[in-house]
């Protein structure tokens, strides 16, 4: 897990020298679903312009915005809040629709329920696997343009390719926010490269989204309300494909301790959670 | 940590073994022959298994039978390979021992993958410096501003 990282050039402008033996990065962000997604590439001659970047980002893009126009519930004419609205029902749905439905009921009967693709008030809410499915399809789309080298971040979920130094195979170092003090980084975590995992997950009570786990997080501890000890205030999964880290991170928000011995057990991740206290819970991977 | 997940693999894979030899002895019971190598689940070496059929009570003539050295079957789990071997003496178990627990390099591997309590300062460490992404709970587009991911992000343009 040991690597000699290298400063961003302009994080650390004092250390400019050394910016030579520095691969650089080139990133792009756009706004979808209520977050910032950025597509960052490895700076030099694959780029050969601004083009490759530009075009990869305006693709991905595409795939959010589509998605986003279909399932979003803060979209009035979309397609959920018409079956929320009841004006049509399952059965009527677009295959997109249905096909993205079954996912999130099979992630449902995998996670014992802590997964749920049902808001509290019953309404269907697949916004839970929308973000982690656009990140999986915008990953198709960079492939089938021959991007190799990629890291890609939406609102804190992260799925690279290949390397930011390409052809070294050294692995993208991703850093895992604080939750006690987000300016600060609790942590990191090798992506790519020559490893197993590719995606990094994480998710928490700290921000947005709550909704999503709140009914499984209500129901795991008998309809308390507020933060315990024993809760987890935030949730970081290392695996093989973003939607498996993205749904299990929710899960083990919700599920706690249960559902974090589940997750390691039957599937190949890697997790790292923070306790109400403040405590850590991980791994073998996470250790130093 | 690797020891106690090594000691409820091996347990588990006993049970199994157990269970094989159980209804071995039940088969002795019957008057079968057939006892020992049916207690040996697959590769055992039956060294205590002497003809001696039965002719006293059933079952202590089966659990005389069954002393010995017995493999248990090969099971794959995911994370890698295991097999056990349980020494038997006078009907009862007096040894586990662990014949395989690989992985598919051979080497040996940790069975447990279980989130245990770690200091803060024994977790991976990472600069925002070093970094190329920042994964946290999901950022709203207001926050993203002051989100060490714009910092990133805005240093790459």
């Amino acid at each position: 897990m040991q690597r000699t990282s290298k400063p961003s050039p302009a994080a650390s402008p004092a250390q400019s020298s050394l910016a030579q033996s520095i691969p650089a990065l080139k990133s792009r962000t756009f706004q979808c679903m209520g977050t910032v997604i950025s597509l960052a590439l490895p700076a030099g001659a694959a780029l050969d312009g601004e083009g490759v970047l530009e075009g990869a980002t305006a693709a991905i893009e595409r795939v959010f915005a589509g998605l986003d126009a279909t399932f979003s519930l803060y979209r009035p004419d979309s397609e959920a809040s018409r079956l929320a609205r009841g004006e049509v029902t399952l059965r009527d749905a677009s295959a997109a629709f249905r096909a993205r439905f079954a996912d999130a009921t099979g992630w449902r009967l995998l996670t014992d329920g802590f997964f749920t693709p049902e808001r509290p008030d019953g309404v269907l809410d697949l916004s839970g696997i929308i973000k982690g499915y656009a990140i999986d399809q915008a990953a198709v789309a960079l492939e089938s343009s021959s991007i190799e080298d990629w890291c890609l971040n939406a609102g804190g979920d992260v799925l690279v390719s290949g390397s930011p130094a390409p052809g070294t195979g050294s692995p993208w170092l991703a850093g895992i926010v604080d939750p006690q003090d987000r300016r600060s980084l609790l942590s990191g975590f090798s992506l790519g490269g020559t490893g197993r995992f590719t995606a990094l997950a994480t998710s928490g009570t700290a921000e947005r989204g709550n909704h999503i786990w709140r009914a499984g997080a209500d129901r795991a501890r008998g309809g308390r309300a507020g933060l315990g000890p024993l809760d987890f205030r935030q949730v970081s999964v290392a695996a093989a494909d973003i939607l498996t880290a993205d749904v299990l991170a929710t899960a083990v928000v919700a599920g706690g301790r249960r559902m974090l011995d589940w997750a390691t057990d039957s599937w190949d991740v890697e997790v790292l959670a923070v306790l109400g206290s403040g405590e850590l819970l991980a791994t073998p991977g996470f250790r130093a | 940590m690797r020891i106690r997940a090594a000691v409820s693999a091996a347990l588990a894979s006993a049970g199994i073994l157990l269970v094989g030899w159980q209804s071995g002895a039940h088969v002795a019971d019957t008057g079968s022959t057939a006892a020992a190598a049916s207690a040996a689940a697959s590769s055992g070496t039956s060294s205590g298994a002497s003809s001696g059929s039965g002719a006293g009570g059933g079952t202590a003539g089966a659990a005389a039978q069954a002393a010995g050295t017995y493999a248990g079957s090969v099971v794959r789990t995911r994370f890698g390979t295991v097999q056990v071997q349980i020494t038997v003496k006078a009907g009862a178990i007096t040894d586990v021992t662990a014949l395989q627990l690989t992985d598919d390099d051979r080497k040996s591997v940790q069975i447990s993958n279980r989130a245990a309590p770690l200091l803060r300062a024994a977790v991976i460490k990472a600069q925002s410096a070093q970094v190329q992404t920042i994964s946290g709970a999901t950022v709203t587009s207001d926050a993203y501003l002051s989100s060490l991911q714009a910092a990133l992000d805005a240093a790459n343009l």
